[in-house]
This record gives C-alpha cells, sequence and structure tokens, in this order.
C-alpha cells in the first residue's frame, strides 16, 4: 500500500518544474552575443554615457 | 504540472502559495468557467497601465487639454498605449514563459553592468516618480484642506497595508480595486459634458496645436514618457512571473496587457477632456504640479462635483502609483542582489524585497516633507530622467522576446519584432530628442 501524498507535494503539482524557487534560484547562462549585437551594445553604452551627462546637467541646473 | 515524476527539491512558503493560486487557475481552466478564469489571471497587465495613468500623467494630460483643447491629443494618448500594449505583451511574455523577473534576466544573460545600471537607474528614477506621487496626492488631498503629513502618512500606510497580505494574490487584488477609481477621471469628463462633435472630430488627430515644432515635439514626447515607462516593464514581468503564470496563460496575459491599455487610454482621456473644460478660461496658466488650483478650477467653471471627482482621482492615481512603483523597485533590488522577490515569500525570507518596498517609498514622503524642497523641479525631471534609462529598457526586452534559448517556440515572431522595433525606435528618439532639447534650454543654447 502507498502512502498518500502529502498535501504539500500535492499542492505543488500546480506549479511547473521551472517555477519552483529552487529552479529559477539557478541564474541562467550568459547569452553568446554575436558580432553584430556586441558592437550595438558599445553603441548603446556611447548613447547612456552622453544622455546621462546630459540628464545629469539638466537635473542638477533645474533643481537650483 | 511536470513534477510529479521526480524528487521534488525543497519547497518554501513561495512555492505554496503560489502552488495553491496556480490550482484556482487550473480548476477554472478544466472546468471552463472563462469568466473566473479571466478573473483569476488578470492583475500585472492593467496594473501596469493604470500604475503609469499616475498623478504626474493625469496633471500633465490635463494641462495639455487646458492648454490646446481636445485635437491631436486625443487620439494620440490611444496610440502611445497601443505602443505601451506592445511592449508590455513582450515582458508579460518573458515573464510568464521564463518565470523570471526583466532584471535578473539582463543582469545574467547580458552582463552585471547592464544589469545595475538598469536597477541603479531605476531606483534614482522611480525615487523621483515616487516623489512626484505623493506630491500629487498632495494636490488633491489639499482641495479638502488636509496637508503634506496626511498624503505621506497616507502613502505609506497603503504601502504597508497591501504588503500586510503577504500574499501576491492579496497584493494584487487590493491594487487593483483601488485602481478601478482611475474612472473617477471618466467621471470627471462626463461631468464637464464635452461636445460630441468636438471629441469625434479631434480623432482626426486635428486641430493640430499651436506653436513651434519644438513645442509639439516636447509635448509628443511628454506624452510618450507618461505612457511607455521603465518601470512597467521591470513591473509586469517580475509580477507575471511572482503570479505564477505560465506559457498556457499568455493568452490572458495578452488580454489583461490590452485590457489595462484600453483603460488607461480612457481613463487618460478623460483627465484631457476635464482639463479642457478650462482651455477657455486661462487653463493653461495652471500648469504641472503647480496645478493644484486643478481642482478648484474646475469647481469653478464645471461644478463642485467635478472639482471633489478630479482631486479624488489625483489621491487614487498617486496611490496606486506609489504602490506599483515602490514594488517595481522592490523586484529590481532582489533580482539584481539575487535573493528573496516576492510578495508571497515572508517578511524574514524576502526582508530586502519587503524593506526595498516600504523603503522607497518612505523616504519619497520624507522629501516631501522637508521644507522647500524643490518638488516642482523633481517632478517635472522625472521624465527625463526615464529618457536614458527607456531605450536600453527597450533593447534589452526586445533582446530577451527574442532569445530562442530561453523562450523557445515563445519568441517574438516576424511581423512582431517589425512593429517593436519601430515602437523602440520612435519611442527612443521621441525620448532622446526630449533630454536633448531639454539639455539645450539648460545651457541656454536655444530659447526656453
Amino acid at each position: 500500500m502507498t502512502e498518500p501524498p502529502d498535501i504539500d507535494e500535492e499542492l505543488v503539482m500546480f506549479l511547473e518544474r521551472d517555477q519552483l524557487v529552487a529552479d529559477t534560484s539557478v541564474p541562467v547562462s550568459p547569452a553568446v552575443l554575436g558580432r553584430r549585437v556586441r558592437l550595438g551594445l558599445w553603441a548603446l553604452r556611447g548613447f547612456v554615457l552622453v544622455t546621462s551627462a546630459m540628464v545629469i546637467i539638466t537635473f542638477v541646473s533645474d533643481l537650483h | 504540472m511536470a513534477t510529479g515524476e521526480a524528487v521534488l527539491p525543497p519547497l518554501g512558503s513561495e512555492d505554496l502559495a503560489r502552488s495553491q493560486d496556480r490550482s484556482r487557475v487550473v480548476d477554472a481552466r478544466l472546468s471552463g468557467h472563462r469568466l473566473r478564469l479571466f478573473w483569476l489571471l488578470v492583475g500585472p497587465g492593467i496594473l501596469a497601465m493604470l500604475g503609469e495613468n499616475d498623478g504626474p500623467s493625469m496633471i500633465s494630460y490635463a494641462t495639455t487639454g487646458a492648454t490646446y483643447g481636445l485635437g491631436f491629443f486625443v487620439p494620440f494618448v490611444i496610440v502611445t498605449f497601443a505602443m505601451a500594449a506592445v511592449c508590455q505583451e513582450m515582458a508579460m511574455r518573458v515573464g510568464a514563459v521564463t518565470h523570471r523577473g526583466y532584471g535578473e534576466l539582463v543582469l545574467q544573460r547580458y552582463g552585471k553592468a547592464w544589469g545595475w545600471f538598469g536597477a541603479g537607474d531605476l531606483l534614482f528614477t522611480n525615487l523621483v516618480t515616487l516623489i512626484a506621487e505623493f506630491v500629487a496626492i498632495r494636490v488633491g488631498l489639499a482641495y479638502f484642506h488636509l496637508g503634506p503629513k496626511v498624503a505621506a502618512a497616507l502613502g505609506v500606510a497603503l504601502v504597508l497595508f497591501t504588503l500586510s497580505g503577504g500574499r501576491y494574490w492579496r497584493w494584487e487584488r487590493i491594487v487593483l480595486g483601488l485602481a478601478a477609481f482611475n474612472g473617477l477621471f471618466l467621471v470627471a469628463a462626463i461631468l464637464v459634458k464635452p461636445h460630441v462633435g468636438t471629441l469625434v472630430h479631434s480623432l482626426t488627430f486635428t486641430p493640430l496645436p499651436g506653436g513651434s515644432l519644438n513645442t509639439l515635439l516636447l509635448l509628443v514626447a511628454s506624452t510618450i514618457g507618461a505612457t511607455v515607462t521603465p518601470w512597467m516593464i521591470f513591473f509586469q514581468q517580475s509580477a507575471s512571473a511572482d503570479k505564477g503564470m505560465t506559457p498556457a496563460d499568455v493568452r490572458h496575459g495578452r488580454i489583461d496587457t490590452v485590457t489595462g491599455a484600453v483603460l488607461a487610454a480612457v481613463f487618460g482621456i478623460g483627465a484631457l477632456i476635464a482639463g479642457a473644460a478650462l482651455a477657455t478660461h486661462n487653463g493653461g496658466a495652471i500648469n504641472g504640479l503647480a496645478g493644484a488650483g486643478f481642482p478648484a478650477a474646475l469647481r469653478r467653471v464645471a461644478g463642485s462635483a467635478v472639482g471633489t471627482v478630479f482631486a479624488l482621482g489625483l489621491i487614487e492615481a498617486g496611490a496606486v502609483a506609489i504602490l506599483t512603483i515602490s514594488a517595481s523597485t522592490a523586484y529590481a533590488a532582489g533580482e539584481c542582489i539575487g535573493v528573496t522577490h516576492s510578495f508571497n515569500s515572508t517578511w524574514r525570507a524576502a526582508a530586502i524585497f519587503h524593506g526595498a518596498n516600504i523603503g522607497v517609498a518612505l523616504v519619497a514622503a520624507a522629501v516631501v516633507l522637508i521644507p522647500g524642497a524643490p518638488l516642482l523641479s523633481i517632478a517635472l525631471n522625472a521624465n527625463v530622467l526615464a529618457t536614458v534609462l527607456l531605450p536600453v529598457a527597450l533593447v534589452f526586452l526586445l533582446m530577451l522576446a527574442n532569445d530562442r534559448e530561453l523562450m523557445g517556440r515563445w519568441v517574438n515572431r516576424r511581423a512582431r519584432n517589425l512593429v517593436a522595433v519601430a515602437i523602440a525606435a520612435f519611442v527612443t528618439l521621441a525620448g532622446t530628442a526630449y533630454a536633448v532639447d531639454s539639455f539645450l534650454q539648460t545651457i541656454h543654447a536655444i530659447p526656453s
């Protein structure tokens, strides 16, 4: 005779395996990026630097 | 439901709470109760959209209406929410398929630098936006002769109250209940008795607002800024994962997102129409968050009921935004630090998550109480700050939605990608133009 399932285990049947905290706590692997994507991300870095400088100057200036 | 055959890992209270919610979804799906299934699965989309119909946005819509009338902006608000729906659908889908939040996926897939930049910028932008939300509540409460301390206490008390349920489901339902009162702006619009012919005519994008191209660009950018924001992406993806959504729920997630977009557009247009009642009464002079006079001006022009409803609407808009924006901050903090980040977790297990949720609201409330703090400048710059993060957030959202390793068959289709890339390019262009224009005005390179 098999033991009745534990109430917690029965409930957790409603979750997908990769939804469990034990699974989502494991980091996903880093993406392997192609040359074009890497170039695009460098362009994004440039955009962030330039716009950050402009926005910080605007923000600080407007506070005064 | 794929856990049966294997040995289960240790289960926590978060797993159990989520599985209880999922059991109701599975029951509703198996028994064919469509309305119940819809009721169980709506939430993150509506909250993201109505959360973005926040205090500053509604004042911005009313200001636009008071300054320019209805033409152009009524259909433009509809277009911007359609764009927001496309972006938010991707966030929902990535969350439902991967069961992970936006912050952690960017950090793990594309490197710590991008992850921390996103979270850091989000934290700062959210803090500034939260200050603006407390100011909006203050504006609404001032109509009822209540002061800033009441506004600060109300906002923080709401955050504590919604967290006290200890479950994502309870948090979501309380905030959804509050968000329903965003409909007060529609009530205000009906009460001002707009001319139906003018409203219908405005759907043709005419008349265009007067003034220079520069002015039009700023108005367009600020309207987009009131509709598509980084915190919404962080929030909807993380909330979809926290709710326990799966690929089987993507269709309902789409319905949730589109429902939210429609409601937000209707209520936003409601604020625009209410504001337009002041267009012939020097309403354009009541601008920005200095627009503490909006409810009172509406009372004078359209009666006390309109003023009262508009003031209550501002309190609601600020309150719901405080709850959703604080939550997005907490998700981002927990995900990037790599600790438990769920409303389903206990305070002890998710101390950083709950601490960030309360802490960011407390700091914003404290700033509002500082005598002489430059609240107006802070509030007006909230959208400018978001312009740096928004293009980055959209680029990584697109990359995640196209990541076949993560998304499998749920990756963006070609047509969706074309639309999404066009939207991201348009939003980035408008936001960047806004940031550049503000900067050039600051250094007096162009007249302000």
